[in-house]
């Protein structure tokens, strides 16, 4: 899966809240949409973005391979099992409605997965951090999200050598449902038991760094931002808002 | 929150994304991404079950790039009250009382989530739930009722199995261990 990716486009070089905000702005607008047309200008919106971060080839490769599964499941129950009018194409007779309805909601979860994985390829997550200590945002914040992350590996490998030490002990994997589910028990109980014990020495580590004392910490890197980004935050809001405006008036209507 | 609770959080998260690793090794047919959340409102408390459920939510976007399921996000908030709910209730002190809170989780769970399936998503979400809806659909059943019932089905049984584990871990603790939670000799 794609995660930072270094480079100098003026998307790496805007601050971290500015990238996140056109991701968050993409969102929501994809939500706001419910013509076909809509969603794919946003589609067409976020490639854009992710070729201004020179991220277009990754993110959009990887946006394939998340998307694929959704759209296929979209075809078979809109386009071959949605509602009349039909319309033969070549061996295959789909819905048309169904076809409509289908781009709309595919778009929508490509046009999202495309936007935040051009954020999360042109987001230093040391910046993001940097950024939100200088807003002055709780420690406690801040640790969950960029230490958990580093967790998650440690947690991964001690949950396959369980899996290994538990085959070695005799405990099959396969069978039926019952026995199946007889196992989770010897594979989880250990990796999560095991975890809770390690809580008071995590603990410790973090009240001897500091992670207890309040007041506001200093922000040693801290990104720079500049009215122009901070105006383009507060354009991106209106824009959402309008289009959400467009979306109830039109419905009234 | 205290250092103790942001630790628990971040542990509820963790377990809540890596567990997927086990059941997946089983072949077994639900997901018991919450089980995490489950465990850290009967050990802490309501607000920390928050967190370790948003976080969650937001962490497993990030490591799959599909961002589009953020708005479920509400689902874990409504697991983490209920199960704390359920905890200081004592349901998680015999493993037949846990299942039968576990089933009300299904049922409390598939409530909000199969709304937001369907009138968000037109029903197309995760690939298990959406393959029962599909032969639903194909059935000849309405695509709303198919999408609820795909969203009890799977919910029920996962949060049933997700509880049961939970009270199995919280037997399972060494008196010791247990007796720095508070929240679980209460």
């Amino acid at each position: 899966m794609i995660g930072y990716v270094a480079g100098r486009s003026p998307l790496h070089r805007a601050h971290p809240y500015t990238t996140l905000a056109l991701a968050a702005a993409v969102l929501f607008a994809a939500f706001a949409m419910t013509e076909p047309l809509g969603v794919w200008l946003l589609v067409l919106a976020g490639a854009l973005l992710a070729a201004s971060g020179g991220v277009l080839r990754s993110s959009a490769r990887t946006a394939l391979v998340v998307s694929l599964p959704i759209w296929a499941l979209l075809f078979v129950l809109y386009g071959l099992l949605g509602a009349a009018p039909r319309a033969a194409v070549g061996p295959l007779d789909l819905s048309v409605p169904g076809i409509a309805r289908a781009l709309v909601l595919g778009g929508r979860v490509t046009a999202i997965v495309l936007g935040f994985l051009t954020a999360l390829a042109t987001t230093s997550p040391h910046r993001l951090v940097e950024a939100m200590t200088a807003r002055g945002v709780p420690f406690s914040r801040t640790f969950l999200l960029a230490s958990t992350l580093t967790v998650l590996p440690r947690m991964r490998e001690r949950a396959a050598r369980i899996l290994e030490a538990q085959q070695c002990r005799g405990l099959r994997l396969g069978g039926s449902a019952v026995a199946r589910l007889r196992a989770l028990g010897p594979l989880a109980l250990p990796l999560i038991l095991g975890a809770l014990a390690e809580v008071d020495e995590q603990v410790l580590a973090l009240d001897v760094r500091g992670a207890a004392a309040g007041g506001r910490r200093t922000a040693l890197d801290s990104p720079p931002d500049s009215v122009l980004q901070r105006a383009l935050r507060w354009g991106l809001l209106v824009l959402v808002l309008a289009a959400y405006a467009w979306k109830f008036w039109r419905m009234r209507g | 929150m205290t250092l103790r609770d942001l630790v628990m959080v971040r542990l509820g998260v963790a377990i809540n994304l890596v567990i997927g690793q086990i059941v997946a090794a089983l072949l077994l047919p639900v997901f018991l991404d919450s089980i995490g959340t489950i465990l850290v409102a009967a050990l802490v408390g309501p607000r920390a079950a928050i967190a370790a459920g948003l976080v969650s939510q937001v962490l497993a976007a990030v490591i799959s790039g599909n961002f589009a399921w953020l708005p479920f996000a509400v689902v874990q908030v409504v697991i983490a009250l209920y199960a704390w709910g359920a905890a200081r209730l004592g349901a998680f002190r015999r493993l037949w009382t846990a299942v039968l809170a576990g089933l009300g989780l299904g049922f409390v769970a598939a409530s909000c989530s199969a709304p937001i399936a369907y009138f968000v998503f037109g029903g197309v979400t995760a690939g298990g739930v959406t393959l029962v809806t599909t032969v639903l659909r194909a059935l000849g059943v309405p695509l709303g009722i198919a999408v609820a019932s795909a969203s009890y089905a799977t919910d029920l049984l996962d949060k049933a199995i997700a509880c049961g584990l939970v009270c199995v871990i919280l037997r399972g603790l060494p008196r010791t261990l247990a007796a720095r939670f508070p929240v679980l000799a209460r």
